[in-house]
């Protein structure tokens, strides 16, 4: 549709404070960074030009390719894993069984604490002397697994990392409500022809939700991934040996040495491993979507 | 009719943005009246305006359980009063350290230094000095109140005759033990060796103790001072002529290494609540921090059965090591040191002066250090009532042939990031002890 010279006027008055507000706030704050990560400065002194020197330290260092590694793990943990087990939970809960209520509210409840709140509970459950982890293992005969699951090389990454995946609540509540404007009469058709709960959820409920919620899940939970912070530097502050370390914590690290050339360079590169990710994501789901024949027919309508 | 409408919706939501805008402009001086008296509310109706009241803003640590806290609280209100009116002391309260040092450096990074405020780094004291951003205080103590300090303390961190920043607080790190444990599994010494050292360590093991705390979690702290104490002990007073190249890094590495299979289970993921704790519970033989810590062996609350945990401590050398250059010699700290930012205004100038000369005054400095434990650079008559062990503290201090300063005042902030990490890679194996100091260098070197 071509628009008319006097709708310009309107459109552009729409348009205009939102995107003074994204040219202040994101884009002319990232034209910044990205000039940043060329130089060389400690926020005391001078800036310093020193090409992409940066990015080059960058790529040679292991600490941050383990985070970008860490990063990127956890961004498809979240994907699919936390996502898929937010679809089954929602999917359950939608066919509203008895206490559902009761479960919605229980599994968002994480949800409303403080990330930092629940990494310091953590933190106590996987104390290597006190922990509550520890503690159940001894009581049932398998001390010889207990250990310090923080502090040990191979067990702390999977320790950060596993409690998390179970905060499914958030993603849970964002697919039931989409659910819940799947027509009922496709539900009935099929227990008619004789598809059991199971079939109804693969055949008509993901085939529904897979372009709307569950795709804004993935996303979504990717994105937060990729951003992870307070709960590595909490439970961890990266270690040990930078085995948990992220993106995020690397750059604040690195903030902390007033290195904020490399700071600014580690900033640029998550940008552009979230552009990354968001686009494999639409694309991944742009593909499935073109089998999917169904048409959503809200009630009503 | 509806491109009008559309165009005076845009139009109102344009004028609700800028009336936002003017809305949160007035917030600053809408809180000026609040850090005034009550009784200067009306000031309107006054018959002629008092004089503008000058308010110093003080983030700092030194509040809540820090045991500087009380006498430091009580050291303000009693300078507000003296000046009420006149100056404002306002302190900024940040409880928590490493947060209160990223704050601080970033304000200072944009350009909204504090007045006043209490800084712990070494390194980068010479880049803060030549940057214009602090307060030269040089003139003030060429008046005489530069007597008042100990020798050679403010020469030290001068930069081309500037004294930005002022050495206040001191340290000094050496190990204080546990006397009834060491009697109990039969040492009636503290260990003057480190192979001394490691057998009493086997012997606290084997009874069943700690030998002594270490942590690689948040800033592995106690372990960095550890390492520090062998460094030394090594290394000798040039350790750190050549950064990281001497050898005797590489051998302290080693030797750290083995300490921490004589400290409690869980030490890499640990921090400095973990090792206090054992410490506390008198699991632990050997005790390594710096003396504001003392206040805390005083403690009724931290007393078992009735006896205070510093009935049963000693303070301890830093064992000799086999061939190392490090007899005679203490690791210690500038601790903090007190900068103010540079004033436009010579009222505010004169005025955060007298409230740093006021905190540096000898007599509420000795009371400072009684009170909290705490060792300075300034020169004060110590209270008859000073503690034991802080008496003990100063001893060791006194007696030391040569100081150096802790590995992490020695290196660029990047060498204490990467310190944790380095240690649990140790530790875990990840690296040998020359590859633990190549990944300290590492550090250091991108930072340059």
């Amino acid at each position: 549709m071509k628009l008319e010279r006097s709708d310009r006027g309107p459109l552009w008055a729409f348009l205009g404070p939102a995107i003074i507000l994204m040219l202040v706030f994101f884009v002319i704050p990232v034209i910044y960074v990205a000039v940043v990560s060329l130089m060389k400065w400690n926020g005391i002194s001078a800036p310093e030009f020193r090409n992409i020197r940066n990015y080059m330290l960058l790529f040679k260092d292991k600490a941050f390719i383990r985070s970008v590694t860490n990063n990127v793990i956890w961004a498809l943990v979240a994907g699919f894993i936390q996502v898929p087990l937010a679809m089954v939970m929602a999917i359950i809960l939608s066919r509203k069984p008895k206490g559902w209520k009761f479960f919605r509210t229980v599994y968002f409840f994480p949800q409303v604490i403080s990330g930092i709140a629940l990494a310091m509970l953590w933190r106590a459950v996987y104390n290597a002397e006190t922990g509550l982890l520890n503690g159940i293992l001894k009581s049932v005969g398998m001390g010889h697994l207990a250990c310090d699951w923080l502090g040990g090389i191979k067990t702390a990454f999977p320790a950060v990392l596993i409690y998390w995946v179970f905060y499914v609540g958030y993603y849970m509540v964002i697919m039931m409500a989409d659910i819940t404007t799947i027509d009922e009469s496709y539900y009935e058709a099929a227990t008619i022809d004789g598809a059991t709960d199971f079939q109804q959820a693969i055949h008509i409920t993901i085939p529904l939700i897979r372009r709307t919620s569950l795709l804004t899940c993935v996303t979504l939970a990717s994105v937060m991934g990729l951003r992870q912070f307070e709960q590595v530097y909490m439970l961890t502050n990266g270690g040990p040996a930078n085995t948990t370390s992220t993106i995020v914590l690397y750059m604040y690290k690195k903030l902390q040495d007033s290195n904020y050339g490399v700071a600014s360079a580690s900033a640029v590169i998550l940008i552009l491993v979230g552009v990354v990710f968001i686009v494999a994501i639409r694309k991944l789901f742009e593909g499935r979507s073109e089998t999917v024949k169904v048409k959503k027919v809200r009630a009503g309508k | 009719m509806k491109k009008a409408l559309a165009l005076l919706l845009a139009l109102c939501m344009i004028f609700a943005l800028c009336a936002c805008g003017q809305q949160a402009a007035p917030a600053p001086a809408a809180e000026k009246p609040a850090e005034a008296p009550a009784a200067e509310a009306p000031a309107a109706e006054a018959p002629a305006a008092p004089a503008e009241e000058i308010v110093i803003n003080f983030p700092s640590v030194w509040v809540g359980t820090d045991s500087k806290a009380p006498y430091m609280e009580k050291l303000i209100a009693q300078f507000n009063e003296e000046n009420a009116g006149s100056i404002k002391v306002v302190v900024e309260e940040q409880t928590d350290y490493q947060a209160a040092r990223d704050k601080l450096r970033t304000t200072i990074t944009t350009g909204n230094t504090p007045d006043l405020c209490i800084l712990d780094t070494t390194y980068d004291i010479k880049a803060y000095t030549t940057s214009g951003k602090f307060m030269d205080l040089s003139p003030y103590l060429a008046e005489g109140w530069g007597q008042d300090f100990t020798d050679g303390a403010i020469d030290a961190w001068s930069v081309d005759g500037k004294v930005c920043f002022l050495p206040f607080e001191s340290a000094v790190f050496t190990p204080i033990y546990n006397t009834k444990i060491f009697n109990e599994i039969g040492w009636d010494h503290f260990p003057a060796t480190y192979d001394e050292f490691f057998q009493f360590c086997k012997d606290a093991k084997a009874a069943g103790y700690n030998a002594m705390g270490q942590m690689a979690g948040e800033n592995g702290w106690s372990s960095m001072l550890w390492y520090s104490l062998i460094v030394e002990a090594i290394g000798g007073k040039d350790v750190y002529a050549d950064g990281l190249k001497n050898p005797a890094f590489v051998q302290a590495a080693e030797v750290l290494k083995q300490m921490y299979d004589y400290t409690f289970e869980g030490a890499l993921s640990a921090g400095a609540g973990d090792v206090n704790g054992h410490w506390l519970k008198r699991d632990t033989a050997i005790y390594l921090n710096g003396p504001w810590w003392v206040a805390n062996l005083y403690k009724e609350e931290n007393a078992v059965d009735g006896v205070l945990l510093a009935d049963d401590c000693e303070v301890a050398a830093n064992p000799k090591y086999e061939g190392g250059k490090g007899e005679g010699g203490l690791v210690t700290t500038v601790q903090a040191f007190l900068a103010a930012a540079e004033q436009t205004d010579p009222a505010k100038k004169e005025a955060v002066v007298k409230f740093i000369k006021y905190l540096t005054d000898p007599e509420h400095v000795s009371e400072l250090a009684l009170t909290s434990g705490a060792m300075f650079f300034v020169k004060y008559e110590p209270s008859p009532e000073t503690n034991l062990i802080s008496q003990k503290l100063t001893q060791v201090a006194n007696d030391a042939d040569f100081t150096i300063i802790h590995v992490n005042g020695a290196f660029p902030t990047a060498f204490s990031t990467e310190f944790p990490a380095a240690v649990s890679a140790l530790i875990g194996g990840q690296v040998d002890a020359q590859g633990f100091v190549d990944q300290l260098q590492t550090a250091i070197d991108m930072a340059e």
